[in-house]
């Protein structure tokens, strides 16, 4: 009798167990998780638009650079509807530099710069991107640290702080959670998109979605 | 205590269920976040290192969601208890030593990143914790899935 009973309390668990942790890897896919705040110098657009956007990018993706453009457009025409949240994906088996870009964008986001930085990483992504590990950082990281007035040694000390490494690997642990396998990927109120032609495609949406929000 | 819904019945069913539901929504928010994020957290008590940290956040929220799971729906519901009360003393070990140690630690990491309760707190709010699961394990064998298997 006893033994039927654990039997039956046994099946039961493996059950709710295997039924949890299905329902569990199902919201991973579907992003259902919580999202980890990025800092406020990367994120632009008003608190609370109906539209939120979470993307992924790598600096020296150059996809990245042309859905930034078409961003950027976004914000201007949806202008107060959306919200954009920048996360950091750096594909560092392809783009060996990614990450120290990464850290320098943030470093120049501690200092008020971080849209003008990551717009000149875009801009010469060309140039930094392939350079060789053999020989040493790309001069171009201090060149546009220059540019913008950024003192550069606090950048260097930022860049090197484990917090600055800390903030890049949860925003990449968090797009590998998400499945993010792919720059630039973006989450537009939870949808996936990947490349600016999907984003594109899912902006024909953005003036229902602003509409229905703009209803009492 | 086997009476018919009586008041201690009543209060072993409500503090399984209320512990459970802790244990899922802790464990679940964190299985749906990044394990590094909660490693991170675990480190900042600096009695692991960070290796140990990682594998301790992969497998601690799947932990906590099963073993809440199964608590909330009453299979095997007194060596579950016991099972979450163990793991509530060994939190509170790790939180006592931070608060003795004075560590830097601005969230616990108890329920992801989304909640940042201060170490105090959170030692106060196990201690209610361990209060639930004592009266489960003494209270909470009824309507429970134990009770129902034994009658089929």
């Amino acid at each position: 009798m006893t033994d039927r009973k654990n039997a039956r309390l046994l099946a039961l668990a493996a059950l709710l167990i295997f039924a949890s942790t299905v329902a569990v890897l199902l919201a991973r896919q579907f992003s259902l998780g919580p999202v980890r705040p990025a800092p406020d110098f990367r994120v632009f657009g008003p608190a609370g638009a109906p539209v939120q956007i979470y993307e992924y990018t790598d600096f020296a993706c150059p996809a990245c650079r042309h859905a930034a453009g078409k961003l950027e457009e976004l914000l201007k025409v949806f202008d107060g509807g959306i919200q954009v949240h920048f996360k950091h994906y750096p594909l560092l088996n392809i783009h060996p530099w990614s990450l120290h870009a990464a850290a320098y964008a943030d470093c120049a986001g501690a200092q008020g710069k971080f849209k003008e930085y990551a717009g000149l990483l875009f801009e010469g992504q060309a140039k930094w991107g392939p350079a060789r590990v053999e020989a040493g950082e790309p001069k171009e990281f201090g060149e546009y640290a220059a540019k913008l007035g950024l003192d550069w040694q606090a950048m260097l000390a930022c860049a090197n702080d484990p917090e600055t490494l800390k903030t890049l690997r949860l925003d990449i642990a968090e797009a590998d959670l998400k499945g993010v396998n792919a720059t630039p990927t973006f989450f537009i109120n939870g949808k996936r998109a990947v490349g600016s032609g999907q984003l594109i495609d899912q902006a024909r949406k953005f003036e229902n979605i602003l509409r229905k929000a703009a209803k009492p | 205590m086997t009476g018919k819904g009586g008041l201690k019945d009543l209060i072993g069913l409500l503090s399984r269920l209320a512990l459970g539901g802790v244990f899922i929504y802790s464990g679940g928010i964190k299985a749906l976040s990044p394990a590094e994020e909660f490693a991170y957290a675990i480190e900042s008590y600096k009695v692991v290192n960070a290796q140990l940290s990682l594998y301790a956040a992969y497998a601690v929220p799947w932990i906590e969601l099963w073993a809440g799971l199964l608590l909330a729906a009453g299979v095997f519901t007194r060596l579950n208890a016991l099972f979450i009360g163990g793991m509530l003393v060994f939190f509170e070990l790790l939180l006592g030593q931070a608060w003795l140690r004075k560590l830097p630690i601005t969230s616990c990491g108890c329920f992801g990143s989304s909640g940042g309760n201060s170490i105090e707190a959170e030692f106060l709010q196990n201690l209610v914790l361990l209060a639930l699961a004592w009266a489960a394990w003494r209270y909470g064998s009824r309507w429970s899935a134990d009770e129902y298997a034994a009658t089929l």
